[in-house]
């Protein structure tokens, strides 16, 4: 029963209300526990499944409202496995604090498991991922097809057995979404994968009653680049780059939660100063990624100052990450146990002149945009989500926020030393686009607190751990003794060995939770890697929430959300 | 700077004009003329889709003002552009899309790749991703980084207008044959290294440098009057 994969069961484990009430619940067809580095993981059998989930869900014990994350697992030729694949669900309860990972498994011949979509509404698109990257087919699924790659694809990509590289060509792109009802004078409207109001490529397709939408339809995945699938033949180090470009809005901050991921499965902390320049930066990035997204919801709506404005402050923003680490955008700037190398020596100086023209422009944003009458009225009420939906779909960050949720990891898990800053997270009241773009930007104000504490007490020492199995020895000592030489060599040809294990690794991103869900069979590449993408849950309510409104306000809605191809699609 | 310096000896080509009646009369050919009108009102087409995108919009802000090259009309219409960016990965899925795109755009019509995604499909060796736009549609400029800088993308812009000057184009996709080849790169990495020594050698035979050293074209100082060094 017991994978060679999972770690020991600790007793810790046991004592937890989920596994009790599951117990009790499922009896039986419960299998059992695990805890690793904190992570509760508990497996039931494949007829438990949904039983399973609706009770972490309803049980008012256990509240896991915030449905997270759900993805495929192939243990291909694994050892000591029976079943090939595994499916993985990912949870939180905001009220209780505590965070779930419910596993069951399917075996080759017969991969097939029942839907949660009358569980979460978000699983839907998860599960579509899981059918299309994997082949998993979920039972009673309202529309199992293809999400991620182009319909003439062939094989299951993520498969164990399918070629990394092995492409094929789409020829003519699905032209229909939607149909239109027989005998009727509706008609269908398209938008996107090009369009200046798709940011990106995102298509939706809109079935028009005059300029009333009455039903809609997203596609996505063309922006599908399978950085899942070569992060499963790129050591960890490598992969630091690849996540760069997941939120390229924000890069810095998916590197740091991606260390910090994998400093969780190492067990292996950054050093203080690490830390403290890893915050500073992550909140620079969010000011920047708050940026973007209000200046280009706005130009959207035909206000373009605004984001002349904005991107002044954004450009030396750049320019401060380029004095840290040599590139302005993807910045590769963490490492594994730390940085890369030491911030410059005016670094503090530099952030108080760049902290100084963010509130500048913010200042001045803010007037031409706040108590604009135009502006709220195309932003008031519209687009309103309810707390429930938002956390039934797996919203979080900003977005969550705004729909009055108060959840916010740096204070609720708080990592990278963000306990011992002061500062404040705001909500909306009524959930729609004037309260996300308010929660912005008081954000912006926030993460100005955050950088200027850090600053003032910002520790010396080293940027790096110098623990010898994560962290490369200083160059000069490569130069100079045959032991760091030897060490630097084992470690470049090797990489980093963590040990065998799962985790999920999680931080505040810029527009939401950016999870990590690693899984290590103790080789120098991760066997699996999930990337919980908040853009992923977000974008999937848009086509909801646009039905019934005006088209012009479906684009005054989607450049609100701040959903960004890269991580929606990675 | 008037018209009149513009034409003389800068920016055409001086055996084609002449300046007669003190400066007051130019004589040249129209086509040069109206090529020197549309490569100093290019109208952009951003193609943007990934972090390029990004990277793009900084290039077109405040900061780097692509104003300065008369190609800040940037149209999201095909059909109203004839300049196209292509600004980040193209996965499979997207391809024809951009092929759609393309054709609609009117002629004379050129293409800038935009980083390395765009030109080989950078880092993305894998199984969704166009190992290159040059597998369906030609690209007359590349720009390689990830992303290219804004200053790389002003020299691209620069090599436009100097294409655009001579009235070149490319006009057939460049990577047609590899259409649809596996990512990994494998097949036809040491094909493309051949190819691209080959280019060299007769290049090198005509006297001419190899492809993609950037070779832009230095304008001739002003006379130097001497009076400003004392």
């Amino acid at each position: 029963m017991a994978s060679t994969l999972e770690a020991p069961a600790a007793p810790s484990g046991a004592t937890s209300p989920a596994v009790r009430v599951l117990g009790e619940r499922l009896g039986q067809q419960m299998r059992g526990a695990t805890e690793f580095r904190g992570d509760l993981a508990i497996s039931v059998e494949r007829s438990a499944w949904v039983e399973a989930a609706r009770t972490l869900r309803d049980h008012p014990e256990l509240d896991f409202k915030l449905f997270l994350d759900l993805c495929g697992v192939d243990y291909l030729d694994k050892d000591e496995r029976l079943d090939r694949f595994e499916v993985v669900l990912h949870a939180y309860s905001v009220s209780k604090k505590h965070h779930v990972r419910l596993k069951t498994t399917l075996p080759e011949n017969d991969p097939t498991l029942d839907t949660l979509c009358g569980v979460y509404k978000g699983a839907n698109w998860f599960e579509r991922e899981a059918w299309d990257l994997y082949g998993l087919v979920f039972q009673r699924h309202p529309n199992l097809t293809r999400i991620l790659t182009h319909d003439d694809f062939v094989g299951h990509p993520m498969r164990k057995d399918y070629p990394t590289a092995k492409r094929h060509v789409l020829r003519k792109p699905k032209e229909w979404l939607l149909k239109v009802p027989e005998s009727s004078e509706r008609m269908i409207v398209n938008i996107g994968p090009s369009h200046p109001a798709m940011h990106g490529t995102f298509r939706i397709q809109a079935l028009m009653d005059g300029e009333t939408i009455r039903d809609a339809e997203a596609e996505i995945g063309y922006m599908h680049r399978n950085f899942e699938k070569m992060a499963e033949a790129r050591t960890y180090w490598q992969i630091i780059p690849y996540t760069d470009r997941l939120n390229y809005c924000s890069s810095f901050m998916n590197g740091h939660g991606w260390a910090l991921a994998v400093e969780k499965l190492l067990g292996v902390p950054a050093p203080p100063r690490a830390e403290a320049i890893r915050v500073i930066l992550s909140e620079f990035s969010r000011i920047i990624d708050h940026f973007v997204a209000v200046s280009t919801n706005v130009v959207d709506l035909g206000a373009i100052t605004p984001f002349f404005v904005v991107f002044r402050a954004r450009e030396e923003v750049y320019e401060l990450l380029e004095a840290c680490c040599g590139a302005r955008l993807t910045v590769s700037y963490v490492r594994i146990g730390g940085l890369a190398q030491d911030v410059p020596d005016d670094f503090e100086a530099r952030c108080r002149r760049v902290m100084a023209s963010i509130r500048d422009v913010t200042a001045q944003a803010e007037v031409l945009l706040t108590r604009n009458p135009i502006f709220a009225n195309r932003f008031r009420d519209i687009g309103v989500l309810s707390a429930e939906d938002a956390l039934d779909y797996g919203w979080v960050g900003p977005c969550l926020r705004g729909s009055g949720v108060a959840y916010d990891i740096r204070k609720d898990h708080p990592y990278s030393g963000y306990e011992q800053y002061d500062f404040d997270v705001p909500i909306g009241t009524v959930g729609d686009c004037y309260d996300r773009y308010l929660v912005r930007i008081e954000e912006i104000y926030q993460s100005l607190r955050i950088i200027e504490q850090a600053l003032a007490k910002l520790p010396k020492g080293p940027v790096i751990t110098d623990d010898k199995r994560v962290a490369l020895p200083p160059k000069s000592e490569v130069y100079s003794n045959i032991e760091a030489l030897m060490n630097h060599f084992k470690l470049v040809y090797e990489g980093i060995l963590p040990p065998r294990g799962e985790v999920y690794g999680y931080t505040e991103g810029a527009n939401g939770e950016l999870g990590y869900y690693i899984v290590s069979d103790g080789q120098k590449t991760p066997w699996r890697l999930k990337v919980r993408p908040p853009c992923f849950n977000i974008y999937q309510a848009y086509p909801e929430m646009i039905k019934g409104g005006l088209l012009a306000d479906a684009v005054a809605i989607i450049g609100g959300l701040n959903v960004v191809a890269g991580e929606l699609d990675r | 700077m008037g018209l009149l310096d513009l034409f003389k000896g800068k920016f055409v080509d001086p055996t084609w004009a002449g300046v007669h009646a003190g400066g007051d009369i130019i004589t040249t050919r129209l086509d040069a003329v109206v090529r020197w009108g549309r490569k100093s009102s290019i109208w952009p087409m951003p193609f943007g889709t990934a972090c390029c995108a990004i990277e793009f919009m900084a290039f077109t802000g405040s900061h780097y003002d692509v104003a300065r090259f008369g190609s800040e009309v940037l149209r999201f219409s095909p059909r109203q552009a004839d300049l196209m960016f292509v600004a980040g990965t193209i996965p499979d899925k997207l391809a024809p899309i951009l092929k759609t795109i393309y054709d609609q755009m009117p002629e004379p019509k050129w293409v800038l790749s935009m980083g390395v995604c765009a030109c080989s499909g950078g880092f993305y060796r894998s199984y969704h991703v166009m190992q290159g736009i040059d597998e369906i549609i030609p690209v007359d400029v590349y720009v390689p980084g990830c992303p290219p800088s804004p200053e790389g993308l002003l020299a691209g812009i620069m090599k436009i207008q100097e294409k655009i000057q001579r009235s070149q184009q490319a006009k057939a996709p460049q990577g047609q044959h590899r259409l649809g080849v596996p990512g990994d790169g494998a097949i036809d990495r040491r094909a493309r290294r051949g190819f691209w020594s080959k280019d060299d050698a007769e290049r090198e035979q005509k006297g001419l440098p190899p492809r993609g050293v950037l070779a832009l074209r230095v304008l001739p100082d002003e006379p130097e009057s001497g009076s400003h060094h004392g």
